[in-house]
This record gives structure tokens, sequence and C-alpha cells, in this order.
């Protein structure tokens, strides 16, 4: 079944290569934002069945991002997972305890990635 | 878009590689010159603060172009500029030897 996926990520390799990997490895349809503030005016329009999120960016940063998404009851129940090149235990546990889906971490292997996506989110 | 098999999403990967091979570059770039500034004791706030995000952008995408080892690397840098390197006698040769095979990684893909 072919899914909906907002990449929102400021480094445009990472947003790519994501990208690239949802669309070819799952033929899942992806949008993409290089911003907090353009991720949460995509995730209104575009009402993705889930949206991947990075925790580093400048200005609005990821965990910001998030409690927008989950103040708008437009996006409030939109599942998002955030994805970090943070490995320290207690980034690990602090954006877990956001309450996001999940936390995945960079780099990603981009021939797996939607397989992670799916496992964590239930989709067969 | 359908799902394509996996020669066509590595000739894709190595397609974004070169597209995004100037950037990685310039990050490798920061880094040296982040190396050299500490190795001769100008190394200010701001240019450390470059080189942890250069590193931290370093570790998140290399790993992921299949160069695992220049994650780790990368995030040993990313550490050492979190701190205070200029303190650490032992900082800036790492620092270096670190900048100098994340350069040769990057240019050889290897």
């Amino acid at each position: 079944m072919g899914h909906r996926i907002l990449i929102i990520d400021d480094e445009d390799d990472i947003r790519e290569v994501a990208a690239l990997s949802l669309e070819t490895v799952a033929g899942w349809e992806v949008m993409t934002a290089n911003s907090g503030a353009q991720g949460l005016a995509r995730a209104v329009e575009y009402q993705p069945d889930a949206i991947l999120l990075d925790v580093m960016m400048p200005g609005m940063d990821g965990p910001t991002t998030f409690r927008e998404l989950r103040k708008n009851p437009a996006t409030a129940r939109i599942p998002v997972l955030l994805l970090t090149a943070k490995v320290q235990s207690t980034d690990q546990r602090r954006f877990a305890d956001l309450g996001v889906e999940a936390v995945l971490f960079k780099p990603f292997d981009p021939l797996t990635l939607s397989a992670q996506i799916a496992g964590v989110l239930g989709w067969s | 878009m359908e799902p394509i098999g996996q020669p066509a999403m590595n000739e894709a990967i190595d397609r974004l590689w070169a597209q995004f091979l100037p950037q990685m570059r310039e990050r490798v770039a920061t880094l040296e010159a982040a190396a050299a500034a500490l190795a001769a004791g100008t190394l200010k706030q701001a240019q450390r603060e470059q080189a942890n995000a250069a590193a931290h952008k370093l570790a998140g995408v290399l790993g992921t172009f299949g160069l695992t080892r220049g994650t780790i690397l990368a995030r040993e840098a990313e550490i050492l500029y979190s701190g205070e390197p200029e303190t650490d006698p032992d900082a800036a040769g790492r620092l270096d030897s670190i900048a100098a095979d994340l350069r040769t990684m990057v240019e050889t893909r290897k």
C-alpha cells in the first residue's frame, strides 16, 4: 500500500537520500521541507501519513516543530518519527520523552529506512 | 513511483553522492581549517562551533553513503569540538588526523 511521507530536514543531502530511499525502495509518495516552519505548513496542506523530522535544525528545531504539530488540530494526530545523529543516551531519552512514535538514527541505510518506518508504524 | 531494485538504487545513490560531493568537501575543509587553527593556538569559539556543526553533519551523512568509518571519525571530531579541545594536548594532533582521514574518504569514497 502506498503511503505519504513528509520529510523535514535542513540538510539537503540527507533529505534527498531519504526521499529517494522511501520513493524507490518502498514506492511511497514523499514531500519534503527544509525547515520546521515550512514543515508545519506542508503538514497542514499535505496531510501525510507520517512525518520524518530532523532534530537539529536552525531556527525551529525538531522538538519545537513537533510540539507545534501537536498543538494544531490539523496535524496533531500525524505520527512523527524523529531523525537524529545524536547517539548519547541522555539525548535519546529526552527525544523519546517528547511523545514521538520513534527516534531513528543517522546515518540510516537507504535500503532499509522504509522498513524501519513501516515496522514502527505497523504498516504491512 | 514503483519500487526499484538494489542496483538501480545504488546508481541513484551514486548520483546523489556526486551531487553533494562539493558540500562534503566544504565540511571537511572546515574541519581541516579548525584543526590547523587549533594547532596554531588561534582557534576561536565561532570556528570551533562551525567545526562542531560540520562534524555533526558529516557523522550523519557519511554512513548513509556507505562510509561507516567516516561516521565514526566525524562523531569523534564532533565530541572533541563540543568540549574544549584547546585544553587537551592530544586534541590538535587527533583532529588533524581525523580531518586528513575524512579528506581521503570523501575524495575516494572508500
